[in-house]
């Protein structure tokens, strides 16, 4: 009940009943009430509604874009293909992407949820906007390699799209901010705030934490959030969690910024279904929440920028590097990442693949 | 009696002002602000004193390296124009991209010009923060982020437009860099800020070209501003670039450099003002 009056205020009147009469005359199965919720317990979102509300056609549009691979350069590779639904929209059993022609990407798919509250995307924030951010994967020559311009031009040729565009905004006319537009009306939809850790914030039936779990809670409430803060366990900042520099030895925000002191910084990951989405960390190097646990207790390295949070000083003056954690609180805090699995998303039938 | 004497007076004054008026018209030049023309403005890409053709061999930087370009493409925006009175005429919300692959993307019109006597010109090369961070579906036309195909004027990982890009091969750039001898620069960077974030690299870049021919618009003349753009000074502008090490610029702080030595390279040939 809570919720539904959120939504009508996130959603306005008129989108409301817009939603409703599209979804009446076109497509019985779309719910219109649940186009973009705000859950109770979340912030007021980033992204500007009001500038690209979805809508059901819209939203039909970005769906059936997102899980076309007409987006790339061979038709075989759609954004599913690497954003699955069933690990919350990431790519299970790669470490990196791995994308056209089976070319190797350096980072770890980053899953797609609740992205109406982010303010950067990619692990380094490199793409500023939401809309922005298909050109990346489109153009990237290991991940789509298209052009987009070229996308645009076989959108127009298909017999499939004019309609869904006419739908959608209009008229067919096919262009780039329409398209830009859709995918992310698709996106926005794509709201996990029903894991039994938000039903019991929410009080709501089913919202049952174990005894372990509300000690993981308390654990990871004075341990981990002052990096993964509040609802979307993430304070949309770009830190030094102290891996091991590796591999590509990706400088992360750095890359963008050319700042030294954002060299090996990199997004706070929001911890919803963290469950599924393994492998973790930017290159995807930790296969398990055991492994990652046990990084911050044991392995934090002193690296450049490392974050401050995690260099205490004790007592005795000595620089402690990490936090310190015991197996059993190693146990409930991944205890409590588990409740924040959110099984209506990972099967919701309007994000699944037709 | 008195009607009468005011409908001769009415005519009389009319029957002046027509006559300033036309007297005006055929020996003194009036300039009226409400009455506007467009003024064109034409690029012309050099390499010194050589026509700029794509794909022609052989051009030389201060180096003596030998090259020739594949690309030459810039965005061209914030233009104003100066009056000799000092006033300053702006055409703001307007973008171009020149591209050498396109002969008509080398004219760019600027409508509804004011009249008046212009002796200065300034733009920008590259798209202002402002625009840089705006939403999509103000992007259109030459700032349409879908709409560049192979000449991709804009960096998908970085969320900003590449001002200018030049590209071509070049026997100086070592075979162990680049099998196809090619090199390739990117300037881009709007100065970042966004959402707060920190200020990144500024590579924008006003140009001020005076004009000793003054650009007259008039209600009869359009003039056309005809710039020379020297290609060679974006190595030989005031850094001295080789090939040889730097052959392939992808990120804002190393296209510094680049940025300041294109800033030079605009200069007003000449200017037409030629009666419609
Ligand atoms: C080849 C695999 C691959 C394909 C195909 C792909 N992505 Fe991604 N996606 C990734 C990877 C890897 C990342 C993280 C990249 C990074 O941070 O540098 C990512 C990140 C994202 C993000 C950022 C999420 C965040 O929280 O910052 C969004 C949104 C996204 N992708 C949407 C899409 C869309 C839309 C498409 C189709 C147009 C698509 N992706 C196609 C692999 C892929
Ligand atoms: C100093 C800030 C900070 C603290 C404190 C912190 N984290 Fe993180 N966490 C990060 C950053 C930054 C990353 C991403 C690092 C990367 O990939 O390079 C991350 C990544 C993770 C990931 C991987 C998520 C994914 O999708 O790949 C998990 C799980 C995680 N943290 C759990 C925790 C837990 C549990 C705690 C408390 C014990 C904790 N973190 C404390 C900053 C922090």
């Amino acid at each position: 009940m809570n919720m539904r009056m959120n939504l009508k205020r996130g959603l306005g009147g008129a989108g409301l009943v817009l939603g409703l009469m599209a979804c009446h005359s076109t497509d019985q199965e779309a719910q219109p009430e649940q186009l973009f919720q705000q859950p109770a317990n979340f912030p007021q979102p980033i992204y500007a509604l009001d500038q690209n509300r979805p809508t059901v056609a819209g939203v039909a549009l970005g769906k059936a874009l997102f899980y076309d691979g007409i987006l790339s350069r061979d038709g075989s590779i759609s954004c599913a293909e690497c954003h699955n639904q069933a690990y919350a929209f990431t790519h299970h059993q790669h470490d990196v992407s791995h994308g056209i022609d089976n070319q190797v990407g350096t980072r770890n798919a980053l899953p797609i949820q609740n992205l109406a509250w982010a303010s950067d995307f990619f692990w380094d924030g490199g793409v500023h906007s939401l809309d922005l951010v298909p050109i990346a994967p489109i153009e990237n020559p290991v991940e789509m390699d298209e052009k987009t311009t070229n996308v645009i031009s076989k959108l127009r040729a298909s017999a499939r799209y004019p309609s869904l565009f006419k739908a959608a905004f209009g008229s067919d006319e096919i262009n780039g901010p329409r398209f830009l537009q859709a995918l992310s009306q698709f996106m926005l939809t794509m709201v996990s705030g029903n894991s039994r850790y938000d039903k019991w914030v929410r009080k709501e039936p089913g919202g049952t934490l174990t005894d372990d779990e509300q000690a993981g809670l308390t654990a990871f409430r004075t341990k981990c959030s002052g990096c993964h803060t509040g609802e979307l366990f993430t304070d949309n900042r770009f830190r030094n969690n102290g891996l091991f520099i590796q591999g590509s030895k990706d400088e992360g925000r750095a890359h963008v910024t050319e700042l030294p002191e954002d060299r090996y910084t990199f997004k706070v990951p929001s911890l919803r279904n963290v469950e599924k989405t393994l492998p973790y960390m930017h290159d995807g190097r930790f296969y398990s929440l055991e492994a990652v646990l046990d990084h911050y207790a044991e392995n934090v390295q002193r690296t450049e920028n490392l974050d401050p949070l995690l260099m205490q000083t004790d007592k005795s003056g000595q620089v402690r590097l990490g936090i310190a954690l015991t197996a059993d609180e190693k146990r409930q805090i991944i205890a409590f990442l588990k409740t924040l699995t959110d099984d209506q998303f990972l099967r919701d039938p309007r994000f699944a693949v037709q | 009696m008195r009607i009468h004497f005011s409908y001769q007076l009415i005519v009389s004054v009319l029957i002046a002002s027509i006559s300033v008026i036309s007297c005006k018209k055929d020996d003194v030049d009036v300039i009226d602000p409400a009455v506007k023309n467009s003024v064109s403005i034409q690029f012309e890409n050099r390499v010194g004193d050589q026509k700029l053709v794509l794909g022609t061999p052989a051009y030389k930087n201060a180096a003596g390296e030998p090259f020739a370009l594949t690309t030459l493409n810039y965005f061209i925006s914030n233009i104003s124009l100066k009056k000799e009175d000092g006033t300053v005429q702006k055409f703001p919300n307007q973008y171009f991209l020149v591209r050498q692959a396109d002969a008509a993307s080398q004219v760019i019109t600027l409508k509804d010009v004011p009249s008046g006597n212009y002796s200065e010109m300034s733009f920008m090369v590259g798209v202002d923060s402002a625009k840089s961070v705006s939403p999509v579906s103000e992007r259109v036309g030459a700032l349409d982020v879908t709409g560049y195909g192979t000449d991709g004027m804009y960096w998908s990982w970085n969320s900003g437009y590449i001002f200018l890009k030049i590209e071509g091969t070049s026997t100086a750039v070592p075979a162990t860099v680049s099998a196809s001898q090619s090199f390739a620069m990117h300037v881009g960077g709007y100065g970042g800020g966004w959402n707060g974030s920190a200020k990144t690299v500024n590579n924008l870049r006003t140009v001020t070209v005076p004009m000793t021919t003054k650009a007259t618009v008039r209600g009869n003349i359009a003039p056309e501003i005809h710039l020379f753009v020297d290609a060679l000074t974006i190595f030989n502008g005031p850094n001295k670039i080789s090939l040889a090490t730097t052959n392939s610029v992808h990120m804002p702080a190393a296209a510094t450099p680049i940025a300041d030595n294109y800033k030079t390279m605009f200069q007003v040939d000449h200017v037409h003002n030629d009666k419609q």
